[in-house]
């Protein structure tokens, strides 16, 4: 994969914004579990979708991140999927299903989620 | 001031298909807010994927849409595919080719049927899904059946289209033709159509790129953009150039499909007469290596997007279905404010809404 | 209805889409898949096909030497069918009742492993 930008969490508004600006698109954001750390790429395509632009950042587990939604409302439905699936806190939502967005009252939460590595380990063990 | 009356549309609901809550507020008959609530159909296909073995995926990723499900077993196999990278025969480009354009085709009048369903022309449903029948056959004579194709395997496909098929092919997409022409001449002069659709569910050009719509949706509006532009499988050797309409309302998007139909047979027809010899597969051994990729397909519905993680092992680290819909689902949010309540239904149905496949 | 006036007097002329199922069948296609099914005699229970199979439709247990199908779990793929190497599954297309309980069919497998190797 190509043209990934390695960005912090507090730049995606603005480093998206300029992206849309330019007449990109968004496509979509996947949310990666790396053990201790969540991994997020949004994407954007360009010049009739077929350049693809992907800007990346890493944040851990329990930290809170802006959201697109205040500058484009297409991030809507993918960023309160990662919020539940993944359990990554996304703040200021512009339509924020409170975790009902695709899970229901008594499903089990965040099950995007892998079992911690060193978890795993220590059971295997026993 | 007229009162404010909050009506929940659906999930179960006579003209929509597919499980969708659309909380809406009218003003007297007139559509002020609507909220789109769905998770009625959530699989966890995605966590799946990440159990199962990667040529398992397969028939699995088929069965995330009923309708674009050809388009969904190419992505996943392309997806699978370009981890390695493998080098792919170009019979089986070809052969995965026709086989997208011939679920394209009966994707866009099964559509078409839909459509004018939802304005009350239940006649045209019954007979658009009558010529349907016949590409479904010529699927199941070719790939081994009608809607769930499973003839895609990470290396090739497991079917070929031999001389006699290949003419079995060519006069049942001639008669396609002939009939659909005739109906769809029907949908897009007939002035009762057009008054139920011109004008309805306007979305500007600069509205559909901002809320990232795709597909007859986006091009409806005038934005010229395709995932095959990007020349995935045989579609850079074909003369291929998207359909575009400029007026973004209802009529526009019922126009870019019903001339994509038509589209989609002429694609058929080039390429079933440009297949070249050779392979059809490819022996693939061991599971992917440790890699990220993207595979991006157009869908019936529009731009269909995989984002797969190997790992190196014969499971995959992640895979990321991103289906037409959860992109073309935002656009009710500009649609419906303003509308009546008795276009509500031809709105929703001018995006071509497959819910289960948003929800994966 | 001027517009629809070809489409009208074809169906008018042109007889009716549908068949009169029970009584004129359509042949199946010859490419078709169809339903599973397994022939004991040349099975000798290599375990290809429950590995391969993507939905577990099939187990096999070597000491007894039987193999477990579940209907209801099938998903006519195929992929059982290509990967045997005794040619022992065979997809038949016919008509099938449908299930009231969700069957399991057990086989006695008789067949024997080939010397030289596949």
């Amino acid at each position: 994969m190509e043209n990934i930008i390695q960005i912090t969490k507090n730049d995606i508004v603005n480093e998206g914004k300029k992206l849309l600006d330019a007449g990109a698109k968004f496509v979509t954001a996947v949310c990666n579990d790396l053990d201790e750390k969540l991994e997020v790429t949004y994407f954007f395509s360009a010049n009739r979708g077929v350049d693809l632009t992907c800007l990346r950042y890493t944040v851990g587990k329990d930290e809170e991140v802006p959201s697109l939604t205040g500058t484009t409302l297409s991030t809507l439905l993918i960023e309160n999927e990662m919020k539940e699936l993944f359990g990554l806190k996304v703040k200021d939502l512009a339509i924020d299903y409170g975790g009902h967005l695709m899970l229901a009252h008594d499903s089990p939460t965040t099950p995007m989620l892998k079992p911690k590595k060193a978890e795993a380990e220590s059971k295997g063990e026993i | 001031m007229a009162t404010r009356t909050t009506v929940p549309f659906g999930p179960q609901h006579p003209v929509l298909p597919e499980p969708v809550q659309l909380r809406i507020t009218y003003e007297d008959e007139k559509v002020v807010e609507v909220v789109p609530v769905i998770g009625y159909g959530q699989r966890g296909i995605e966590k799946a994927c990440e159990l199962n073995e990667y040529n398992k995926n397969i028939y699995l990723c088929e069965r995330v849409c009923g309708i674009c499900s050809y388009q969904h077993s190419e992505s996943v196999v392309l997806a699978t595919e370009q981890l390695w990278p493998l080098d792919i025969p170009p019979r089986t480009k070809f052969l995965r080719t026709i086989w997208a354009e011939m679920a394209r085709t009966h994707s866009h009048l099964l559509w078409l049927g839909l459509f004018a369903d939802a304005f009350g022309y239940e006649s045209m449903f019954l007979q658009f899904w009558r010529i349907r029948e016949k590409v479904l056959d010529i699927l199941e004579q070719t790939a081994g059946h009608r809607v769930i194709q499973s003839v895609n395997v990470v290396g090739g496909v497991r079917r070929d289209i031999d001389e006699a098929q290949k003419k079995t092919v060519i006069d049942t997409l001639n008669v396609v033709r002939r009939e659909s022409d005739d109906l769809v001449n029907v949908l897009i002069n007939d002035y009762t159509v057009k008054s139920r659709t011109v004008g309805v569910g306007v979305m500007t050009k600069a509205q559909a790129m901002a809320l990232g719509c795709v597909g007859p949706t986006l091009r409806g509006s005038g934005v010229s953009e395709d995932a095959r532009l990007t020349k995935y499988s045989a579609y850079g050797e074909l003369n291929y150039e998207p359909i575009v309409e400029t007026a973004g309302d209802c009529y526009a998007r019922m126009k870019v499909r019903a001339r994509e139909l038509f589209q989609a047979i002429d694609l058929q027809m080039e390429a079933l007469s440009k297949l070249p010899e050779g392979e059809i597969a490819i022996k693939v051994k061991g599971g992917p290596p440790a890699n990220e990729t993207v595979a991006r397909t157009e869908a019936p519905r529009g731009e269909l997007y995989y984002y797969a993680k190997g790992n190196g092992t014969r499971h995959l680290e992640r895979m990321k279905i991103r289906t037409p819909t959860f992109a073309n689902l935002p656009a009710v949010l500009i649609l419906l404010p303003g509308c009546q309540l008795a276009d509500v239904p031809v709105n929703i149905h001018s995006l071509d809404p497959c819910i289960s496949c948003t929800e994966r | 209805m001027a517009l629809m006036l070809p489409t009208i007097l074809r169906n008018f002329f042109g007889g009716p889409a549908t068949r009169m199922y029970p009584v004129q069948v359509r042949e199946p296609f010859e490419n078709a898949r169809g339903h599973v099914t397994f022939n004991d005699d040349k099975c000798f229970l290599c375990g290809l096909c429950a590995t391969k199979c993507p939905s577990e439709a099939i187990s096999i247990d070597k000491e007894k030497r039987l193999l477990t199908f579940y209907p209801a779990r099938c998903i006519v793929c195929e992929v059982c069918a290509l990967a045997c190497p005794g040619d022992a599954i065979d997809m038949v297309f016919k008509w099938r009742a449908p299930f009231y309980h969700k069957p399991v069919e057990v086989h006695e497998s008789r067949g024997k492993r080939p010397r030289t190797p596949m």
